[in-house]
Formats: C-alpha cells, structure tokens, sequence
C-alpha cells in the first residue's frame, strides 16, 4: 500500500526539492498545494498520512494549517519545512503537533533520517 | 616558512589587529598597535583588554563583542559614529587637529569548528579621511550659511528671508495658527547718506540691525528686505503682540544713537504691521498689505507705527 | 517584460533562494533584538537603474539610509542600500532604546542593517556556492535628497537592483524598511546562471 503524501509550499522550486528527496524505497502518492487553503482543502477530503509543510506561504500560512488540524482532529504526520529558524517558531510548531522542524534548503539525509524516527521507513 | 612570512607581513600592515578570546583578553596584537599604543609587550599579551585600553567604553565594548560571538557576525565601528575607540597616537600630528587617532574598526568572528572563540579586530587609521571631511563640512556649513545671510548686517538676506515666510505662510494657513509681519525702513536714510557718507550709513544700517535683532524672541525671523527696509516674521503672533514688538523696536531705534568717528547720528524707523487674513491667498499679500501700511506711517510723519488696513483696529499712530 | 527577463520557474527559484536567506537574517535580527520576530514572505521587485531614481523618489522620504558594499568570486558584487522610512526608524528606536555609554541610535541601526545586509547576502551566496565580503557600513544621510542626488551620478554603473521589500513584525511593534541591492549586469549573468543550474538539477 502506498503512502499519502502531500507537499505544501508556495515555491515551485521547494516543491521539487522535498519530492526529490523522498526515498525511492518509500512507495508514495504525492499531491501538491500551493499555499495553506489548498492543502487543508485537500486533507479535509481525503486521508493523508505525511504532510510537508512550509511555514511563510500567503492566504494560509503554516501555522494557520497546524492550528486547523488541531481544531478539525485531523491527525497526520506534519514535517515542517521552512526558512523561520527562529527557535520560538521552532518550539511554536512543536507545540502545534508538528513531528519535526527541518530548516529550509532541505537535506535528503536529514529528511530519510525524520521518515526513519517516526516508522515510515 | 610561511608563519614567518605572516608574521613579518603582518607586523609591517599599517592597520591595527589584535586578537580577543571571548573573556576580552588580548591573545596577540601586530606592531601597529604596539608601536601606536606605547606599551610592551609583555604588560599586554594574556591581560585584560580593559586594563590595558582603560579608556574603552566597557559596557558598549562588551555588548558589541558578544552580539560578534552570539551571532557569528562581523561588526563595525566607524569614525563617524565614534572618532576613536582606542586612545592611540597617529602619523599627522602637524598637520591635523586631533589628538587621538580616528578609527575605523572591524570586528572579525574568527570560527573555528563551528565555534566562535576569538574576535579579531582590525584598526585602521582614517585620521586623514576624519580630517578632511569635518573641513569639508564645517566648509559646506560656512557655505550654506553666507547663503542665507547678508553680509553687511548679518540679518538673513532677502531671498532665505522670503523663503522662510512662504513657509511660515503656508504652515499657518495649514493649521490656522497665527501669523504677522513687521516692515521698517530707516527715516531720512537718503539725507543720512548725503550728510555722513556711505560709511556712515553702513554703520546705522549695522547697529539698527543689531538693535532689532536683540528685541525678538526666538523662532522670530529678521532678514533685510531691501536697502534701509527691514522685516521680521513673527509666527504665532496676533496683531496686538505683533504690535508690541512693533513699537518696542521703534522706541528701541529713536532713543539709541549710533557711533560714527566721534559723532552721534539719531535716527527713527516707520514701521507697518500686517498679519494674516482669511482672503491672503500668498504670502505676498502679507507683504503688501505691510508695505501699505509701512507707507502710510511714513506719510503720516515718520517714526510711528501704522497697521495693516484690513485689520479690525484700522490704525493706530504713536508718539 | 522586467529586466532580469526571468521565466516563472527561474523566478521561483530566485524567490526561494531569498526567502531561505530572510529567514535566517531574520533569525539573527531576533537575536539581535532579544525577541520574536514574525515574518512575512519578502516582497521582490526589479528595478531598472533608470526606474530606481523614480522609485526611490516616490516612495521613500527615508530618514536612514545605510550603505554596504559586497563582493564576492564570479563578478558578484554591488551595493546593498537598507531604507528605512522616518515613523519606521521612529519605531525602531523605541524598541532599542538607548542608555547611556550603550549603543547610539546611529551605532544600533548601522549594526542592525549590517546584520540583516551581511545574514542576508552570506546565505544567499552560499545557497549559490559563493562566498561574500564586505565594505564597512555607512550611515548616508539623514534626508534622501543625498541619496538621490547620489544615485543620480551613480545610476549609469547599475543595469539593475533588486529591492527586497522586509516587512517585520517585533512583538508589539512592526516596523518595514527596504533592502535595495545595487547589482552590476555581469553579476546578474552569473546568478541567472546558478539559477538555471539549480533549476536543471530538479
């Protein structure tokens, strides 16, 4: 069975990053989302079972989708994936249920390892 | 082979370096400092950097010092902000004025594995560059002052002074506040000339100009409008201070005499005041309607003080 | 239709390489400023030399205006100008505040925007396998009349800036102000470059 997969950033570019550094070992069904509307569109209507989620996006920004999951219940995987390293944004998405902070640009070892800690590999 | 060669170049810069580890002592210095700094060796390497430059700014040394190693980020101190931080001597002793050395200053994170342990500072000496920049300003000041002034008499000259009143008039129309404008002109200057000369006449313009000067408040402006004519803005003033100021500044001339190569010249002012009415569109309507009342003084017989028509009181004539 | 003729993805790709650098420029300005802060995404505009003039003219009556020269291998280099407007500047000052044998107001600002400037422009170029130096910060002029005035004799060396609009929020206060990189044309050669190698390699 595959996994549901779904990349959430407003840059073409960082898209294609994250879905370069999936491992091939890890059978996937990407969908992509443009910025926070569109992705909470698309978990509403279907399971998703990792989602990558960059913070600094317009109409809905990272934290604004992590806020909804936590008030709709949708639970799912969330590695966050931004440029705001702040330490207190770091800790903020934490709380917010996120499994883990990757600082932007992203690293195809150090996403294979966050996939390894938390069973999807 | 090549650490001597560092060495040797190093101490041959004309740029200061020393070396700080995080607890602000001084790991190495080159020559440059050394030499500048008059202080050996052996009372520098390994001590405080406080004890050995007493004069640092401590807390503002330290702040500085540690955002460098919080946030591995170079820094910089410039002669502008501050001429010295260092109390060190320089190469233009003769031809500059300033005792100390002026410094630009870098502050280097020196990384090592990911950590900052050691700053690196790097002192150059910019003594010249401070040098002929505060001439240049000080240059460019004297500049834009002889621009605003008249020489003769120091008051501003006609073109700051009008230009001082365009905005003066368009700030109180903005915000409603008050404004008025004070004109005089020396009586008999013409005879004046004749009977003691252009000298003397430069002299009475001189000590009239002064005289008046030392009457107004601050914010008020005097410039020389034309030959013997005066005048003076005065914001947020109503016509009764506007003509307080007026009169004081006649009774002020008339009782003064002037000084000229042994003799005494008594001389009057004819004064018109204006201020501001609701249909004054210009500001040179303020102008005019002082210059109507200025004429009327004169042709009502000269030292007195005449207000601008429009103005509710109408006229008043002293003395 | 702009000056860098960008096609979308080599304008999505520049975009991101800038957001990646403002977020960790951003990280050193809360550091600096012992505070959160939020950030929002930065805000890219090309600006012919000619067009700088008018723009800078129209929308800026910047009270600080801080210079700093780069440069780097491969012909990058140029100016970055941070621009602050008066209520901005105002802001800033409150929040940094002043104590005696602290920090001036000149001093805190000219090492703010050399934070921001040299974070910026360090991450930039290593996201583009550079490295950067840097010129010793200037605070210009308290007016802008300066500045343009100075633009006026310089545009002619610039084929293009960058202005990158920051736009911060620092807990109660938010306060914007404007990076302008000054870029010669053989360095926008060169970035467009990288930019296309880094497009071919996703």
């Amino acid at each position: 069975m595959s996994t549901n997969v779904l990349i959430c950033d407003d840059s073409n570019l960082a898209r294609k990053q994250v879905f370069r550094s999936l491992p091939e070992s890890l059978s996937t069904d990407v969908q992509l989302a443009k910025n926070g509307q569109e992705a909470l569109d698309i978990l509403r209507d279907k399971k998703i079972d990792i989602l990558f989620l960059d913070l600094t996006m317009p109409v809905i920004d990272g934290l604004g989708v992590l806020q909804a999951l936590k008030d709709d219940n949708i639970e799912l995987a969330v590695f966050v994936i931004s440029a705001d390293v702040q330490p207190e944004m770091q800790s903020r998405v934490m709380d917010l249920g996120a499994k883990a902070f990757l600082r932007k640009p992203v690293q195809l070892d150090i996403l294979n390892e966050n996939l390894k800690t938390h069973g999807f590999l | 082979m090549l650490d001597a060669l560092y060495h040797n170049i190093t101490n041959r810069l004309n740029t200061g370096i020393l070396i700080l580890d995080s607890d602000f002592n001084i790991v190495m210095w080159n020559r440059f400092l050394e030499v500048h700094a008059n202080k050996k060796d052996n009372n520098v390497i390994g001590k405080s950097i406080f004890t050995v430059f007493p004069e640092l700014p401590k807390k503002w040394f330290e702040r500085k010092l540690s955002s460098v190693i919080q946030l591995k980020n170079q820094s910089f101190c410039g002669w502008e902000q501050r001429h010295h931080l260092f109390e060190l001597s320089h190469s233009r002793p003769i031809t500059t004025d300033s005792h100390f050395m002026a410094q630009n200053c870098t502050f280097l994170p020196v990384e090592v594995e990911g950590e900052v342990k050691h700053v690196c500072l790097l002192i150059e000496d910019v003594t010249d560059v401070c040098h002929y920049q505060t001439q240049l300003n000080k240059a460019l000041e004297d500049l834009a002052l002889s621009n605003r002034i008249d020489g003769l008499t120091q008051a501003f000259n006609r073109k700051h002074w009008e230009e001082c009143l365009a905005s003066e008039f368009s700030r109180a129309r903005r915000y409603n506040y008050d404004l008025a404008l004070v004109m005089l002109d020396l009586d008999q200057f013409k005879l004046l000339n004749d009977t003691f000369g252009h000298q003397g006449g430069d002299k009475v313009l001189i000590d009239t100009a002064k005289s008046v000067n030392d009457l107004l408040r601050m914010g008020d402006m005097f410039g020389r409008y034309g030959g013997e004519e005066f005048a003076v803005i005065l914001p947020n003033t109503d016509l009764v201070g506007a003509e307080e100021v007026a009169e004081r500044i006649r009774q002020t001339i008339a009782s003064n005499t002037v000084d000229y190569q042994g003799r005494s010249i008594n001389v009057t002012v004819s004064i018109g005041v204006a201020v501001i009415e609701a249909e004054d569109t210009r500001y040179e309507d303020l102008i005019s309607n002082a210059d109507i009342a200025l004429y009327e003084a004169k042709s009502n017989g000269r030292n007195r003080v005449c207000l601008a028509k429009q103005c509710p009181t109408k006229e008043t004539i002293v003395a | 239709m702009n000056a860098f003729d960008l096609t979308e993805d080599q304008q999505d790709c520049l975009q991101e390489l800038i957001n990646v650098a403002m977020g960790q420029a951003s990280d050193q300005l809360a550091r600096y400023l012992d505070t959160f802060v939020y950030l929002k995404v930065p805000k890219i505009e090309q600006v012919k030399s000619e067009q700088l003039l008018v723009t800078l003219n129209q929308d800026l009556k910047a009270t600080a205006v801080v210079s700093q020269g780069f440069f780097g291998y491969e012909g990058i280099r140029g100016e970055a100008l941070l621009m602050y407007q008066p209520q901005d500047s105002n802001r800033l000052a409150d929040l940094l505040g002043y104590e005696a044998d602290e920090l001036t107001f000149d001093e805190q600002i000219i090492d703010l925007s050399s934070i921001l400037t040299t974070t910026f422009l360090n991450v930039f170029a290593s996201q583009i396998d550079n490295q950067m130096s840097y010129s010793a910060p200037r605070l210009l002029s308290p007016n802008l009349g300066a500045v343009t005035q100075h633009l006026q004799q310089q545009a002619f060396n610039w084929d293009l800036a960058l202005k990158v609009r920051i736009s911060y929020q620092v807990t109660d206060y938010s306060f914007n102000c404007d990076m302008v990189l000054l870029i010669p044309e053989q360095a926008i050669i060169n970035i467009k470059t990288v930019i296309d190698r880094i497009l071919e390699e996703f």
